[in-house]
């Protein structure tokens, strides 16, 4: 049957093929590779599986899927083969069988009739039949007997080609496949054209001879066509002619090359810019060696010129030659400098480091050429541009022209006289009104008077307590010493003066003392005036601690401060009366000193920020001045009464024109610690300025009559010797009546008298 | 109410009415951030300093005027035209029109630039004295790599490269180069043109890393107007010395040599309209204006070919010549610093190495009236060319020596050009270090900086070639001419290497003179003044004290401002003394290790 189908196959090719023997010997060529490939399968199913039979349907099985794509009726028959294969290889073989007869009974049932006549039926039926069905006769074809599974496994172990064997149930026969067989089931199985020699991709034959054919195929003449010129072409043509002179058709206009051409041909009459904003052209790439230094916003050393620069960049100058590829040795920082770059602000490090290369060839591509030129890029766009003079100073020039120092002469400059004694911090002092005496007062608990030509001490008061102020009166025939110790103000008779002025002075002192008691039972004073029998005068009791204390030029009022005493820290005394009074104004702030106008009846009050000038007559404040100090620690007033200056605990002195303004006129940094004290001098035009730093500063302050003149201060001197201690330098100055001469008092028990000489 | 508050209907006034901010000038002109800052970079408009900054100190501000300005520019619509183009090309895309897509892309509109440039600079003058930043910007361009991602274009870089020589063969033309220093981030040059210092830098002949920090749009932005204006300002110039414009090189010379074709070029062409001697060129020409510039370019190209061929072999410059002494005769005037650089090198004949920097040597020589020549096949003469005075090298040790000419290191043409005169070459011999480069733009003129010492020499040899001072007997056969100090190396490079050492011997002998002078002097002034010497002395330091005083005395006074800035001037002079004085310390350190080693 096998043989069958291969003859009636094997003509399909031989219509291409003119000889067979070809096609034959290519399959015989094709057997022989199958039988390689099968004895192959053979030394693997001797050695691999021990039923040959199972191998067989293992190779079949290999091919299961395709078949199952076939049907879903194919896949429950895997199935059943699973479960068939526990029973025996037989029934296993049986169904490939019926699998492998159905795609053959296609072609061969029409030819051969087959055997077993008993049709489609199930073979199931005949199963517990001795025969297996009927052949064309009508005869029963008897059932073969079954050897026993022993032998028939030893008969396929010696059968090489048991594999190619399928046994067929329905004629009840073992039925050995041919290799072409083989074949055609692998290329269905590959869903190939099931016959071995069909080549899908035949080369052409071009059975038509063409060579000696003398005539083309078709014997037709030309069309007349091929000679006419287009009717329907003219008619286009004519069409798009008359669209191009219309201009609906547009033709893409050359490309255009943007060559240069002489842009500026005529520009002799143009000067400035149309455009009526103020342009900056772009400052120039800083150079190599051309120094341009941007330090605050601030240039100079280049001539009084407009430049220009860009606000936002500061450039750092190289010196030099830094940039040189080969700069001198010397600019070539050591690996040291380099490595304590490291150690600067970032701002501070150098942005450039020079480097060395012996030769031009070994010089590399600078890394930073891009970022650095895109970085100009910025500072063009990016960067407002402004005009900016350019000052060309030498610093010098710009420290104020001060006049000339000996035409202000005289003024305090050397240290002539010491006042030794003291055994603690001086901590004020003040010269009597005729210049002869002077008094002063120390932390060690004594007033001591001096006679001030010869430095001896003419007298000295035990007081016990660290002494604040000491002031004379200011009537030159009054002498009497107003001293303030802790929260007493002692008047003192200093005993100088001949016996009238003595006369006086004791009846001034004298103090009714019942009448202070009476004062007492009437209401609770802020100070009481009590005699002090030790030194011989006045003590005035106070609530807190005295501070300063200060005379009124008529010598009978004077005023004490006491900065912790809130709405009382501000009374004036009256000398004759016995009398205090407190103010009757708020202050706003600590009081701090407190002072007479030298020729008015207005009092001035210096609180910490401000001074508060009142009329006293009037009894009404003035004027307030803001001196814009933290915290302000003295006061004085010029002479003339419309100047004064304070002094502040951070070392600034202010200068009021009270003329001019609540603001201060000048304000001179001169000090580096507290000012103690500032004075002026009663009849020249000096005042002074004391300080915890040990200097004093004599400054030239001239008041001109003329309102439009403003006053002229020009500093003089600095005055040097005191020593410092525990921080404290000179705690007070003050200027002698009628000499340019100053004193001053410091912390280092010492008293000096600088003259002008 | 608030503090700003504005009834309605009043104007603004004062900074708030004049200047805009960014965000308000943006919204105002209705387009986008990256395209304002492409028009103010096209426009030249820069943020301005209100003297109150109304919306904050963190916000920029323009002039409303400036807006204004832009808001009438045509390049506006023409962005806007762009962007509907783009549009288009977009969609064409999107359909796989790729036909419709190109024919688009090859239309888009083009802004031009040249209305923008007269409106930016009026006069010529006005654009050169802005060249800086546009030459070396382009200069810069023409080195960068090329890369599609960073969208930078081959065509801009071949013409940026372009645009460079040009300018660079006008320079060498009209000599107008002035000073050359090459430094670590590249090569500077200033030139004077029409009255202008130009200063450019050019980066080596290595090509730049384009790092990823940098906003390459905004570059390119900047290059889209710098690429035109070096255009026009080239064609002025070539126009103003009777040229044509657009040069076309033979591109075998462009290849080896581009400046060098383009000053012969420039030279050459300039001949016929100057010289009008030979009949064969003015036909010549008179034909080519009937063929177009092109062909007259390259058929003149051709020609010089031709000629150059012609020309004796030992004679290879003569073209050159000719056309200097035409330009001489004709009367084309030069001032005398330009005479002064012109004939630097005349009597020069320099051949450069393979391994020398080629592009900035076949400038800077020719500018100065040298020739120059490489080893190429366009090369106007051979190495061997016998009249070759000097052969610049940049290697360990040269090999075969002509005995005719000096091997010098290039920095020796840098140095020379810098100097005016032509140095000594003994320094600048193959395989020696070179003496320090020195940066001609420092002035030493100001008080208290350093000098180092070899321009201290070069100062000495300046004024021996003018023969102001007569240097000392010994020396001054050897300076009297550097010409002759040259001829001398050539004859006898020993005896030139003994003369420059007795010569620097007698300089060291001279100074030491000299210093012994000033002691000798000081010396008398104190032995005379040693009666009141000390009454001076304690005069002086009462005057001391009170200079002292004097000096806080002025500084107590002075206002809060005037202050500050003295700090400040104090603070930066104290930097730049201590700049100095590191200088001066390293020098002396370095000098002390000599001594030790000698």
């Amino acid at each position: 049957m096998v043989e069958l189908d291969n003859q009636k196959e094997a003509p399909i090719p031989s219509d291409y093929n003119e000889d067979s023997d070809d096609s034959d010997s290519t399959q015989h060529s094709d057997e022989s590779d199958f039988e390689d490939s099968s004895a192959d399968k053979d030394g693997d199913s001797s050695s691999g599986s021990s039923d040959s039979d199972s191998d067989s349907k293992s190779e079949l099985e290999d091919g299961s899927p395709a078949q199952d794509n076939s049907g879903d009726s194919e896949d429950a028959e895997s199935q059943d083969e699973d479960d068939v294969k526990s029973e025996g290889g037989s029934e296993g073989s049986d169904i490939h069988q019926e699998g492998v007869g159905g795609d053959e009974s296609d072609s061969s049932e029409d030819e051969v009739a087959p055997r077993n006549t008993i049709g489609e039926v199930p073979l199931k039926w005949y199963e517990d039949e001795p025969h297996i069905g009927y052949d064309i006769k009508g005869k029963k074809i008897k059932k073969k007997e079954k050897e026993d599974k022993l032998g028939s496994f030893l008969a396929n172990v010696d059968d090489s080609k048991n594999w190619r064997k399928i046994y067929d149930e329905y004629n009840d026969e073992v039925v050995e496949l041919t290799k072409d067989e083989i074949k055609i089931v692998r290329k269905l199985m590959k869903n190939q054209a099931p016959h071995t020699d069909f080549d899908p991709y035949p080369t052409y034959v071009d059975w038509f001879k063409w060579d000696g054919a003398k005539h083309p195929l078709s014997n037709a003449p030309e069309p007349k066509r091929r000679f006419i010129p287009s009717k329907w072409e003219a008619k286009k043509v004519v069409q798009y002619v008359r669209a191009i002179r219309n201009g609906s058709i547009t033709f893409d206009k050359p490309k255009e090359e943007d060559d240069a051409y002489l842009l500026w041909e005529d520009d002799s009459g143009l000067t400035e810019k149309a455009n009526h904003l103020a342009y900056v052209p772009a400052p120039k790439q800083k150079l190599p060696g051309i120094k341009w230094d941007l330090n605050f916003g601030v240039q100079y050393n280049i001539s009084f010129s407009f430049e220009v620069l860009l606000v936002l960049i500061i450039s750092f100058c190289l010196s030099g030659h830094d940039e040189s590829y080969n700069p001198p040795l010397e600019y070539i920082p050591t690996q040291e400098e380099i490595n304590s770059y490291q150690l600067m602000y970032e701002e501070d490090r150098p942005k450039f480091i020079p480097k060395r290369f012996t030769s031009m060839r070994s010089i590399p591509a600078y890394e930073n050429a891009m970022k650095e030129s895109f970085e100009r890029c910025l500072d063009l766009y990016l960067c407002p541009r402004v005009r900016r003079k350019r000052l060309n100073i030498d610093p010098e020039s710009l420290k104020p022209k001060l006049p000339n120092k000996k035409e202000l002469k005289p003024y305090p400059i050397t240290c002539y006289i010491e006042y030794k004694g003291h055994e603690g911090a001086v901590t004020s002092i003040s010269v009597e009104a005729s210049g002869q005496w002077m008094a002063s007062g120390s932390s060690d608990g004594t007033v001591r008077v001096w006679e001030v030509e010869t430095g001896r001490c003419l007298r000295r008061w035990e007081i016990g307590e660290a002494v604040n102020c000491v002031t004379w009166n200011p009537l030159p025939d009054i002498h009497i010493l107003a001293v303030s110790v802790g929260q007493d103000v002692l008047l003192l008779n200093t005993g100088l003066g001949d016996e009238e002025e003595q006369q006086r002075i004791k009846e001034l002192l004298l103090v009714d003392s019942p009448k202070a008691s009476e004062e007492t039972g009437k209401k609770a004073p802020s100070v009481s005036w009590l005699k002090d029998d030790k030194h011989d005068g006045i003590r005035l009791r106070h609530l807190k601690t005295v501070t300063s204390v200060e005379w009124h030029r008529k010598g009978d009022y004077f005023s004490t401060v006491m900065p912790a005493g809130e709405s009382r820290s501000v009374l004036i005394h009256q000398l004759s009366k016995k009398l205090s009074q407190k103010l009757p104004f708020k202050l706003h702030g600590l009081a701090v000193r407190s002072t007479f106008h030298p020729s008015r009846s207005i009092f001035f009050i210096c609180t910490k920020k401000t001074v508060r000038v009142y009329d006293l007559l009037k009894r009404k404040l003035i004027k307030t001045l803001y001196t814009g100090l933290k915290e302000a620690s003295s006061i004085a007033v010029h002479p003339g009464g419309d100047n004064l200056i304070v002094g502040s605990k951070e070392g600034k002195l202010c200068w009021f024109d009270m003329d001019l303004s609540a603001k201060p006129y000048k304000t001179l940094k001169c000090h580096p610690k507290d000012i103690n004290n500032v004075v002026f001098h009663r009849s020249y035009p000096l005042f002074a300025s004391c300080s915890d730093d040990s200097t004093a500063y004599v400054f030239h302050g001239m008041v001109y009559s003329d309102l439009n003149q403003n006053p002229l201060i020009v500093p003089l001197e600095i005055l040097r010797g005191h020593a410092n201690s525990n921080g404290r330098g000179i705690l007070d100055c003050k200027f002698h009546p009628r000499q340019p001469w100053l004193f001053t008092a410091g912390a280092d028990q010492l008293i000096k008298l600088y003259c002008h000489y | 109410m608030g503090k700003h508050y504005r009834p309605a209907g009043k104007k603004k006034e004062g900074n708030a009415a004049k200047y805009v901010t960014r965000t308000q000038a943006i919204r105002l002109l209705q387009i986008s951030l990256p395209l304002f800052r492409k028009l103010c970079i096209l426009k030249g408009i820069t943020p301005r300093e209100p003297k109150k900054k109304f919306k904050g100190n963190d916000k920029t501000y323009y002039h409303v005027k400036d807006i204004a300005f832009l808001h009438h520019e045509p390049l506006l619509e023409m962005h806007r035209a762009i962007r509907v183009h783009e549009r288009k090309i977009k969609k064409a895309e999107a359909k796989k029109n790729v036909e419709r897509a190109n024919r688009l892309r090859e239309k888009t509109p083009k802004p031009k630039i040249d209305r923008i440039i007269r409106q930016r600079y009026p006069r010529f003058v006005d654009a050169l004295g802005e060249l800086d930043d546009c030459l070396t910007m382009v200069h810069l361009f023409a080195t960068v790599p090329a890369t599609k991602e960073k969208k930078i274009d081959v065509d801009l870089i071949h013409k940026c490269r372009k645009l460079a020589h040009e300018w660079q063969a006008f320079i060498a033309r009209t000599h107008r180069l002035r000073k050359t220093f090459v430094s670590v981030k590249g090569i500077y040059y200033q030139a004077e043109v029409e009255g202008q210092t130009i200063t450019w830098l050019t980066p080596h002949a290595l090509q730049q890393v384009v790092p990823d920090d940098v906003d390459i749009p905004t570059m390119l932005n900047f290059l889209q107007i710098y690429q035109p204006l070096l255009g026009f300002v080239n064609f002025h110039l070539y126009h103003s010395i009777n040229l044509k414009y657009p040069p076309l090189l033979d591109p075998e010379l462009e290849a080896e040599a581009a400046v060098y074709g383009l000053i012969r070029y420039a030279q050459s062409n300039n001949k016929p309209t100057i010289l009008e001697t030979s009949e064969l060129v003015e036909s010549e020409q008179l034909e080519s204006k009937q063929d177009g510039p092109e062909i007259q370019n390259k058929k003149s190209e051709l020609r010089l070919a031709q000629l150059q061929h012609q020309l004796p072999s030992n004679e290879p410059g003569a073209l050159m010549h000719l056309v200097e002494k035409a330009a001489g005769e004709d009367g084309e005037e030069y001032d005398d610093e330009t005479k002064q650089c012109k004939n630097l090198f005349q009597n020069v004949k320099i051949f450069l190495s393979r391994e020398v920097p080629r592009e900035s040597l076949h400038f800077v020589i020719p500018a100065f009236g040298g020739m120059v020549s490489w080893e190429g096949e366009k090369a106007p003469f051979a190495e061997t060319d016998q009249s070759i005075t000097h052969q610049i090298v940049d290697r360990e040790a040269q090999g075969h020596r002509f005995l005719s000419r000096e091997y010098v290191q290039p920095q020796w043409v840098f140095d020379c050009v810098n100097a005016r005169i032509i140095l000594p070459t003994e320094n600048y011999m193959v395989g020696r270090i070179p003496p320090p480069h020195l940066s001609p733009f420092v002035d030493y003129g100001e008080e208290g900086s350093y000098v180092p010492d070899y321009a201290k020499t070069i100062k000495h040899l300046q004024a021996a070639a003018r023969k102001e001072v007569l240097p000392l007997p010994g020396v001054e056969k050897d300076l009297e001419d550097p010409q002759n100090l040259l001829a001398e190396g050539i004859i006898d490079r020993a005896a030139a290497n003994q003369a420059a050492k007795e010569k620097q011997k007698l300089m060291i002998l001279e100074k030491q003179y000299h210093e012994d002078l000033k002691k000798e002097l000081q010396g008398a002034t104190y032995t005379s003044a040693g009666s009141t010497e000390v009454i001076q002395t304690g005069e002086s330091l009462n005057n001391g004290q009170a200079n002292i005083d004097d000096v806080d005395m002025a500084e107590l006074v002075m206002p809060n401002k005037k202050r500050k800035l003295l700090k400040a001037m104090e603070i930066s002079n104290q930097r730049k003394q201590s700049k100095n004085d590191t200088i001066i310390r390293r020098k002396k350190k370095l000098d002390e290790a000599q001594n030790q080693r000698s």
